[in-house]
């Protein structure tokens, strides 16, 4: 048993793999070289493991990528998420993946805000149109880092349930297998330039990134763009939880894989700077399902980076180990639920996306 | 326009490699810019989905030469190729951050989206 760290970056994709002491690594990649990587996703459904990646170019426009050989060799899918000419919508980045009820069905989030599945292991994709036609579509805005549907959690229990999220716009929750799609964001602070609260509709929250409970589903963490919050009601209302939080901003958000009250941030000082408060890169850790926070560091001092909202993962095994990438590249890993830190071996591109996989 | 069809060599930028069978050159043979343009495809039809937007069009920041002559300013692709002609395929030089990337919701070629 080991683990095996996904790691998507500005110009490619490294994997970095451990036994399950997890103390040394090897690294290896650049696959995709040159390539953005924003989605990652290994679906460990199937006696083959199946890795997907999303490969983006400012340049030539994005694809999926799927190895079956543990990130060994890639192919391009042909017939994947896209546009019609007639929408009028462009197909940026290929943001999130997750799996479906079934065992060939997967999803995977793009922006330009839009939901895709596939029901053949990631082979052809097609549009979701309940969530394209949604009402509220008119009021979607992008915000700096464009309109982006970058999580997708399928509920742990319910099959027919599912959650997204979608920068600038906020949560969404289906209960009929995604035939319809209900905005969950009661609580939640809109997004506006002023910061008074003048919007009553329903969309225009700045979700960073979403986390679900495996164990209590109706419970859910979410870093946004004003503050954090938690919805005890399967997002039917949401409210604060920043007590000990050097600051409301930041973008990942990370849960413990079997302790059910502690969670994971890593803040930034402000939307304006967005970099590590004063410069100490550190980790904020709740043992009480986010009524209060904690330090776990600071790890580096005088570092100026951020975290982004894919870069911070937490792996299955006991004790967990908690793994983060930064915006100028380091990658931080711990074997031990954070008591103790080392710096992972490489310089990265920025780092936009971390997975952890146990294999 | 001719009937007669021509070999044309096509180039292509090394990012793009990985569709192509590992190959910067390869010929295909066609009577037209767009005929080879669609050979290609055919070929390797990852090129359709990097090359073109969801318009139709040839993506903002991908050049295509027909020898000498950018393609945009040809009249059409259904202009005749011709034995020995060259598709070259490039990336435009571009970068930093234009206006329009901040709060306008979309990266700026070159530079770092903000997410």
């Amino acid at each position: 048993m080991g683990v095996m760290l996904l790691v998507g970056t500005a110009k490619g994709m490294f994997i970095l793999e451990s036994d399950d002491r997890r103390g040394k690594w090897s690294s290896r990649g650049p696959y995709h070289k040159g390539w953005m990587v924003y989605g990652l996703f290994a679906d460990q459904r199937h006696n083959d493991p199946a890795i997907y990646a999303g490969v983006s170019s400012f340049v030539y426009g994005p694809h999926v990528q799927r190895s079956t050989d543990g990130g060994e060799t890639w192919t391009a899918i042909e017939n994947g998420p896209k546009f019609t000419k007639e929408s009028g919508r462009k197909l940026e980045h290929i943001w999130s993946f997750a799996a479906g009820p079934e065992p060939k069905r997967l999803y995977c989030g793009v922006s330009q805000a839009a939901l895709f599945e596939s029901r053949d292991d990631g082979l052809n994709w097609s549009l979701v149109e309940s969530l394209e036609n949604h009402p509220t579509r008119s009021q979607w805005v992008p915000g700096a880092g464009g309109l982006c549907l970058h999580t997708l959690i399928p509920d742990a229990k319910n099959p027919e349930r599912m959650y997204l999220g979608i920068s600038a716009v906020g949560c969404f929750r289906t209960d009929d297998g995604g035939k319809s799609w209900a905005p969950k964001n009661k609580g939640v602070q809109p997004v506006e330039a002023d910061q008074e609260v003048k919007y009553q509709g329903e969309v225009m929250r700045c979700l960073h990134k979403m986390v679900q409970d495996p164990g209590h589903p109706e419970r859910l963490y979410q870093q946004n763009h004003l503050g954090v919050f938690r919805s005890m009601d399967a997002g039917d209302n949401w409210e604060r939880c920043e007590n000990g939080l050097p600051s409301q901003f930041g973008f990942p958000i990370a849960m413990h894989p079997r302790d059910h009250k502690t969670l994971y941030l890593i803040p930034q000082e402000s939307d304006e700077a967005r970099m590590f408060p004063d410069g100490k890169l550190t980790v904020y850790r709740s043992l009480d399902a986010g009524d209060s926070w904690h330090t776990i560091g600071p790890l580096d001092a005088g570092n100026y980076a951020g975290v982004l909202r894919d870069g911070l993962a937490v792996d299955s095994l006991d004790p967990a180990g908690i793994y983060f990438g930064t915006s100028s590249g380091q990658l931080f890993g711990s074997a031990d639920e954070g008591k103790t830190w080392q710096q992972l071996p490489g310089q990265y591109p920025r780092i936009l996306n971390v997975k952890a996989v146990v294999t | 326009m001719t009937d007669s069809v021509a070999q044309v060599t096509f180039s292509v930028p090394r990012m793009l490699v990985d569709f192509t069978g590992g190959q910067r050159r390869f010929t295909v043979d066609a009577q037209t810019v767009a005929g080879a343009l669609s050979a290609a495809e055919r070929a390797y039809p990852m090129l359709r989905v990097h090359l073109f937007n969801e318009s139709g069009n040839v993506r903002e920041h991908v050049q295509i030469f027909v020898n000498a002559t950018d393609s945009r300013e040809l009249p059409s692709f259904e202009v005749p190729v011709q034995d020995g002609d060259e598709i070259i395929v490039l990336q435009a030089i571009s970068g930093g951050l234009p206006p329009h990337s901040w709060g306008g919701g979309r990266a700026a070629a070159g530079g770092a989206d903000l997410n």
